[in-house]
């Protein structure tokens, strides 16, 4: 089923109605006309009737004067007549010519009459004259007048010939005058007739006429209004220009801008424009151009709506003679694109710039500086212990003192700088055309905004922020260089400890770059088993026995040899290596001791010491690597010994808290604690009571000035003592000489390790190592040799 | 559908003008008839009807037969003499025999009926018609009323 469209273009309907009154009108013109024609030919026909059949009287009564006249033996031709009377009584009843009547009348063309009552008249009349030649015949030749007969009823009286003949004419001449005015009465009623059916026709055609252009009208006006409630009724605003001034604009303005429609007429529309748009605006209601525009207008609460504008060109248009602009309120979309757009180019958590808009606008600015040759500076932000707080308080903690972060630092710098959030903890900022004294009064500001503690709940949080500058001094320049090399001034920053800012200089990149390749390597390095467990024995200087190992790892590296702990361990700390390198060691370590308790090499007490990072404390999980590494080995917990520095287990907090809980159920199963470079942290004796510690190592920066620095000593026996007083173990670490060790021992100390008695060996030699060495002797031998 | 209402329209306009005359005709048709009703027929040219009636109101319903146009007079005779005629010796004179005319049909169509209501007295009557030459054509007739 086809359907119909429920509007349909005006001028096709529009043209038809008119078509069908001009048709109903031109029929009725026609049909009249046709009409009128055959109407008068018919009349003139009637006429010459009526005039034939009139003059049959006439005819008949000079008859009856011919024969009188004849018969008294005057001139006349009573036959002549008598024959026009009979024709013509002939032509009136059957339709021809009727004969001239020597020469008085015209020629006549007579249609036969189908009235039967005119044409019984005209068969009587027929009659008649026949009856009345027939008579006048008898008279003029003496006949017996009364044998004559008679064809149509009339009974003359009989005595008197003449008598009957002018009867007989009279009849005749009676019923042919009487057939003429019946046709002549005809002819009026048919005229009467043809007037009324004229009227009546010419009237329903006027009728028919009137109705179809009342339809016609109706129509349109139904249009007009179908079209007015489109375009009143349409969420659009329509409005006309004429000469650039407002002539129409639809009502939906009230709904679109809260305004009646008469205050965007004239200059009313363009007084709402925003001032910036005003100049494109002005040039679409004059020229047509551009076709399309987002144009600001003011609505009456005094807010910016954007206007999706087109504009359609109508000034040919005898109709409209203007342009005529639609334009729809785009403003929620206005406002989504610039929110997703904010979205794309900004971080969500701080609301500051993100990587792409700090990335964009930095190779906006090295565009520029290309042409100006101004300086910009690339400042970049990494947040000291950041990751502690997010591990430790959670990240919704950590989220929040990024945002407070980022307050600090946007109150510190210009408006006109771009501050962005990179990613994690790390920000950045670019200084548009300042130098390095600039650079630096900014980093220097940004350090100081976070000195002070930010407070997050009911949490005081003090983060501290690295900061590694780059100045970009003009001309060509990689946004991505910048970046990195600021990145690497950064680095440096943080590497000086933190809480600091580094110019970024050529050396740093090489050293950075070697940096890098280091990490590279180390991170194969573990998975290529180039790191090896080295073990060096701890001596009891009471029993002189070998009382336990410590693990120490050496990386022996195809390409470098012999790398040492103190190049790749903070490496690996930085990095996060540690912790598969910790893992590593662990599991090393106690598979290698439980091998020598079963070659009978380690006999209890007998403890291998393994360093743990503060990394691996902080980062939790240690005692579940620990015990895993122990059940894997098969290796019982009193043979294996945590060695931690002070800084590792000083962290105040949860995971100074969580460290000390996993030290303690580490120590609950046996395995042994000891606080590694004793002496060089900050720890309180309150902090060390509440670790569960067996044993304290004292440092060997104090164990090498034992001798000769009394200061060294003092700090020594103090330790020693403290030690003591804790119901510690004390051990000396890095004995060389015979000296120290005479001085350790004079010190108290119980146990000792260091180059004079083994140096760290591979494990396969450790068993010869406690074979060979002859402890007790050099215990007890006096101080003279330093042995390497 | 469109065109429905307007048609209607038009159709009850045009039915209402057609039955409008039908009533008007219909109107002008109705006659009064009295009394009692005697058959006259009119031909060329002769009277039929009966030679003798009653005293008192009469219709005569007049039928014209034809084919000519008829009139129709009735006039009260004395004595049977003959009508007075014009000097044309063809027509009645009927202004001489105007206080004796009872009453007249003017002259009608063959085919067409129509009566003539009349009070007839005793005496003797003439009907006849007095268009040219009809009345001595034949076209007369002698009532006798007791």
């Amino acid at each position: 089923m086809q359907l119909t469209p429920a509007f349909r273009p005006f001028a096709a309907r529009g043209r038809r109605t008119v078509i069908a009154i001009l048709a109903t009108l031109a029929a009725v013109s026609g049909g009249s006309v046709l009409l009128s024609t055959r109407a008068t030919a018919r009349s003139q026909h009637r006429a010459a009737m009526v005039e034939v059949a009139a003059r049959q009287r006439t005819l008949a009564e000079r008859y009856v004067n011919e024969v009188l006249l004849a018969r008294s033996g005057a001139q006349a031709d009573p036959g002549y007549t008598a024959s026009i009377l009979e024709q013509s009584a002939r032509v009136l009843l059957a339709g021809g010519e009727a004969p001239e009547v020597n020469g008085d009348d015209d020629e006549a063309d007579v249609t036969a009459t189908t009235d039967p009552a005119v044409r019984g008249m005209l068969m009587q009349q027929q009659r008649l004259v026949h009856d009345l030649a027939a008579t006048g015949h008898a008279i003029l030749t003496h006949g017996s007048v009364m044998s004559v007969p008679l064809t149509a009823d009339e009974q003359p009286p009989e005595r008197n010939p003449v008598d009957r003949l002018r009867v007989l004419a009279a009849l005749t001449g009676n019923v042919a005058l009487n057939a003429s005015r019946t046709i002549a009465t005809n002819t009026d009623h048919n005229v009467t007739r043809l007037i009324t059916l004229q009227v009546t026709v010419g009237a329903l055609g006027l009728l028919i006429s009137l109705l179809l252009a009342w339809a016609l009208v109706a129509a349109t006006r139904r249009q007009t209004a179908h079209f007015r409630s489109l375009v009143t009724s349409s969420t659009d605003l329509v409005m006309v220009f004429r000469g650039g001034k407002c002539r129409y604009a639809s009502q939906s303005v009230v709904h679109m801008l809260g305004r009646p429609e008469r205050e965007l007429l004239a200059d009313g529309f363009s007084a709402l424009l925003h001032a910036d748009d005003r100049a494109l605006a002005a040039s679409m209601q004059t020229s047509g151009e551009p076709q399309q525009a987002v144009l600001r207008v003011l609505n009456r609460f005094d807010e910016w709506r954007h206007l999706d504008a087109h504009v359609t060109d109508l000034r040919e248009d005898r109709h409209i003679r203007g342009l005529v602009i639609n334009a729809r309120d785009v403003t929620e979309r206005v406002r989504l694109e610039d929110e997703l757009t904010r979205q794309a180019f900004h971080d969500g958590l701080t609301g500051l710039a993100n990587r792409a808009l700090f990335r964009d606008r930095l190779d906006q600015a090295l565009a520029r500086s290309v042409r100006s040759q101004e300086m910009l500076s690339v400042l970049l932000v990494d947040l000291d212990g950041f990751k502690q707080v997010n591990d430790t308080l959670g990240h919704d903690v950590g989220d929040q003192l990024l945002q407070g972060v980022a307050r600090r630092f946007d109150e510190v710098v210009r408006p006109a700088d771009t501050l962005a959030r990179l990613g994690g903890d790390e920000f950045a900022l670019l200084l548009d055309g300042a130098g390095e004294t600039q650079a630096e009064a900014v980093a220097r500001r940004l350090i100081e905004s976070v000195s002070r503690p930010l407070v997050i709940g009911d949490r005081e949080l003090t983060v501290k922020a690295s900061v590694g500058v780059v100045m970009h001094l003009g001309g060509h320049g990689e946004s991505e260089e910048l970046i990195r090399h600021a990145d690497i001034a950064m680095y440096a920053a943080k590497d000086s400890g933190g809480g600091a800012f580094r110019i970024f200089r050529t050396a740093m990149a090489q050293e950075f770059g070697q940096m890098l390749e280091l990490e590279h390597e180390l991170r194969d390095a573990i998975e290529n088993g180039e790191l090896k467990l080295h073990y060096q024995p701890e001596i009891d200087l009471t029993t002189r026995r070998v009382v336990g190992v410590e693990a120490l790892v050496r990386w022996e590296s195809p390409r470098r040899g012999l790398v040492s702990p103190g190049d790749f361990i903070p490496l690996a700390e930085a990095t996060g290596l540690i912790m598969p390198l910790g893992e590593l060691v662990l599991r090393d370590a106690c598979r290698q001791t439980a091998e020598w308790r079963r070659e009978g090499v380690a006999a209890e007490p007998f403890v291998t010491w393994v360093n743990l990072s503060g990394r691996q404390l902080s980062a939790g999980g240690v005692s579940e690597v620990v015990r895993r590494a122990l059940d894997d080995a098969g290796l019982p917990a009193s043979f294996l010994g945590l060695e931690v520095t002070e800084t590792a287990i000083v962290p105040d907090g949860a995971a100074g808290e969580r460290a000390r809980a996993e030290l303690q159920e580490l120590h609950e199963q046996g395995v042994r604690i000891a606080i590694d470079d004793f002496g060089t942290g900050f720890s309180s004796l309150g902090q060390l009571r509440r670790f569960p510690i067996d044993v304290i190592k004292v440092d060997r920066s104090f164990v090498q000035g034992i001798e000769h620095d009394a200061r060294d000593a003092a700090i020594t026996a103090n330790l020693v003592t403290l030690a003591h007083a804790l119901g510690l173990v004390a051990i000396a670490e890095g004995i060389e000489s015979g000296g120290q060790l005479a001085s350790v021992r004079e010190l108290g100390c119980d146990l000792a390790q260091g180059f004079l008695f083994a140096r760290p060996v591979p494990a396969e030699e450790l068993g010869q190592v406690l074979a060979d060495g002859d402890f007790s002797a050099l215990i007890d031998a006096p101080p003279t040799v330093a042995g390497i | 559908m469109r065109w429905a209402l307007p048609c209607a329209a038009l159709l009850c306009l045009v039915a209402l003008a057609l039955t409008g005359c039908g009533v008007a005709v219909a109107g002008r048709a109705s006659a009064q008839t009295a009394g009692r009703v005697v058959q006259v027929t009119e031909r060329d040219f002769k009277i039929s009807a009966p030679a003798q009636l009653g005293t008192g109101r009469v219709t005569l319903r007049v039928h014209n037969a034809g084919p000519d146009i008829h009139e129709l007079l009735v006039a009260r005779v004395g004595g049977g003499a003959p009508l007075p005629l014009r000097l044309d010796g063809l027509t009645v004179d009927e202004d001489r025999i105007q206080a004796a005319t009872l009453g007249n049909l003017e002259p009608g169509a063959p085919g067409v009926t129509r009566d003539l209501t009349v009070d007839l007295t005793p005496g003797r009557y003439v009907l006849f018609c007095n268009m040219y030459g009809h009345y001595r054509g034949g076209m007369h007739m002698q009532l006798v009323v007791n």
